[in-house]
């Protein structure tokens, strides 16, 4: 038997989206403006898009540019973070570096790197690598700092050399927290996927939101909005599963620790 | 053999101020020798551990391992530290396996082997454990068995119990010292209990600190094997603890901390 807690605690995620929903609803009968569709209308021109060929094939163009961008991010950031984690030189040369390009909004950039690079996938996946990159270097650095030099020592004792012991005991134990940033990383590639699109638009799920904008189409405005944001949060549940899976062994555990000497 | 000649070792404190951590520590340990280091906090055993490991090199002076100058760490020296320093994402089994892994042996050779050794630190049914799911006692278990699995020559243990409570302490020596009689390797063991050094050591390696020195080295002339329980109600067995004790008294620098 379900507890009377526990039913709310499960069903909870779905009154808050349908409570949302109402309240969406509620908001734009009472304004009644055109540009503020009610929630029903939104909804009811999301399978409108996803059946459009086009429509796909622009969603499409954007998540590949994003997996594209993200997987570039990980395999430069990931091995710079370690190694600024265990090297106070790699450390002292990067940081000031990543201080200068940490603020700026990385769609702030999108003007120059159009003039340099053109407003192709080139431009846009350039964008979302600066902007998934910096979280999962910092999270990167900040995981391979804390490493336990005994385990670091452990490991040279049994013949690990230097590199080894960064790919094989450094990586493993920060694994954690480099994947807490993956996740922040994640959520900052759909961002800065969407914004890219905004400033150069020639093909994506942005380009489709504003080319709707502009032609008065608020129904798919919004309706763009949900599926952009269900998208994001059928990403980061993936990537939470993924997350936890490889991360099993970290998780705090709540059962009584054994007591055997 | 290990022989430390003339070592010293100078610290950079937070203030830039030199802090001498050893001064002239010269000390040969024999193959097969059980040998303490016994002294304050900070009177800088560990560090002489760490430089037997080559995970510190010293300011000057040098430490030899049969003859050949230790520049880096090595699998004939197995260091087992009081952190226990066990690789998490890994069980019981893959940690213990890890060195052997390292070395070059079969992975079925590896399992065979780490699960004897297993069963010999006691930890027989564990193998698919991981860290965060034992006590302190059975995870200094597994870094024993981990360090034991790549076969070291000489066993580096850096105050390896000083984080267990006292009966889990107890049990660990009396296993620990059941194994060494086995294969008497040689053991380097950084204590600051004088019992603990007296009960299970050959000879006792007495530092004093500021600077961090030699004051004496006593053996210990001990019958073995030893039981706790015969050894604690032995005179000469108390005659060692309190005469090192004294000596630490002497000199305002108590052993242990009560």
């Amino acid at each position: 038997m379900m507890s009377a807690a526990t039913l709310l605690k499960r069903t909870a995620p779905v009154l808050a989206c349908v409570g949302l929903l109402a309240v969406w609803q509620f908001a734009s009968l009472v304004l009644k403006n055109d540009s503020f569709p009610t929630a029903i209308e939104a909804i009811r021109a999301v399978p409108s898009i996803l059946t459009d060929k086009d429509a796909l094939i622009n969603i499409l163009a954007s998540l590949r540019r994003m997996a594209i961008g993200f997987a570039l991010a990980l395999a430069f950031s990931i091995p710079l973070g370690l190694m600024m984690g265990r090297s106070r030189a790699v450390a002292a040369f990067f940081n000031p570096l990543l201080m200068v390009i940490y603020p700026v909004p990385k769609a702030a950039l999108m003007p120059i790197i159009m003039l340099w690079l053109g407003v192709g996938d080139v431009s846009k996946t350039l964008v979302i690598f600066l902007g998934v990159s910096l979280p999962v270097i910092y999270h990167s650095f900040e995981g391979a700092k804390a490493v336990e030099e005994k385990m670091l020592w452990s490991g040279a004792a049994m013949g690990l050399s230097a590199g080894q012991r960064l790919v094989r005991i450094v990586l493993p134990a920060a694994l954690p927290e480099i994947l807490t940033g993956c996740r922040t990383g994640l959520v900052l590639a759909l961002i800065t996927m969407i914004t890219s699109e905004m400033i150069a638009r020639q093909s994506g799920a942005g380009n489709i939101l504003f080319n709707a904008l502009d032609m008065g189409q608020y129904d798919t405005v919004f309706a763009m909005i949900i599926i952009v944001g269900m998208m994001g949060i059928c990403l980061d549940a993936a990537f939470e599963r993924i997350r936890a899976r490889l991360v099993r062994w970290s998780e705090p555990q709540f059962d009584m620790p054994l007591s055997f000497s | 053999m290990i022989e430390i000649d003339r070592v010293s070792q100078i610290f950079q404190t937070s203030s830039r101020k030199d802090h001498l951590a050893l001064s002239d520590i010269s000390l040969t340990i024999e193959d097969g020798a059980f040998v303490s280091i016994l002294g304050p906090s900070g009177c800088g055993k560990s560090t002489l551990l760490y430089i037997v490991g080559g995970f510190v090199s010293p300011t000057s002076g040098l430490a030899k391992m049969k003859g050949k100058a230790i520049t880096g760490p090595g699998p004939d020296r197995g260091p087992v530290f009081q952190e226990f320093a066990l690789f998490p994402w890994k069980t019981v089994l893959g940690n213990v396996m890890y060195g052997p892994r390292q070395q070059g042996v079969r992975a079925a050779d590896a399992e065979a082997q780490s699960k004897a050794l297993i069963e010999m630190v006691g930890l027989k049914g564990y193998e698919n454990f991981y860290p965060k799911e034992l006590s302190g006692g059975m995870k200094q278990r597994v870094a024993l068995a981990r360090t034991l699995a790549y076969h070291p020559e000489v066993l580096l243990m850096d105050e390896p119990f000083g984080a267990l409570d006292a009966h889990t302490r107890t049990r660990l020596q009396n296993d620990l010292l059941n194994i060494w009689e086995r294969d008497r390797k040689t053991v380097l063991f950084v204590t600051h209990s004088v019992e603990e050094a007296v009960f299970l050591s050959d000879k006792v390696v007495m530092m004093s600190k500021s600077p961090g020195r030699i004051r004496q080295v006593i053996d210990i002339d001990l019958p073995r094997p030893r039981r706790r329980t015969e050894l604690l109600l032995d005179p000469r067995y108390q005659k060692y603890v309190v005469d090192i004790e004294r000596m630490f008294d002497d000199s305002d620098e108590p052993a242990s901390n009560p």
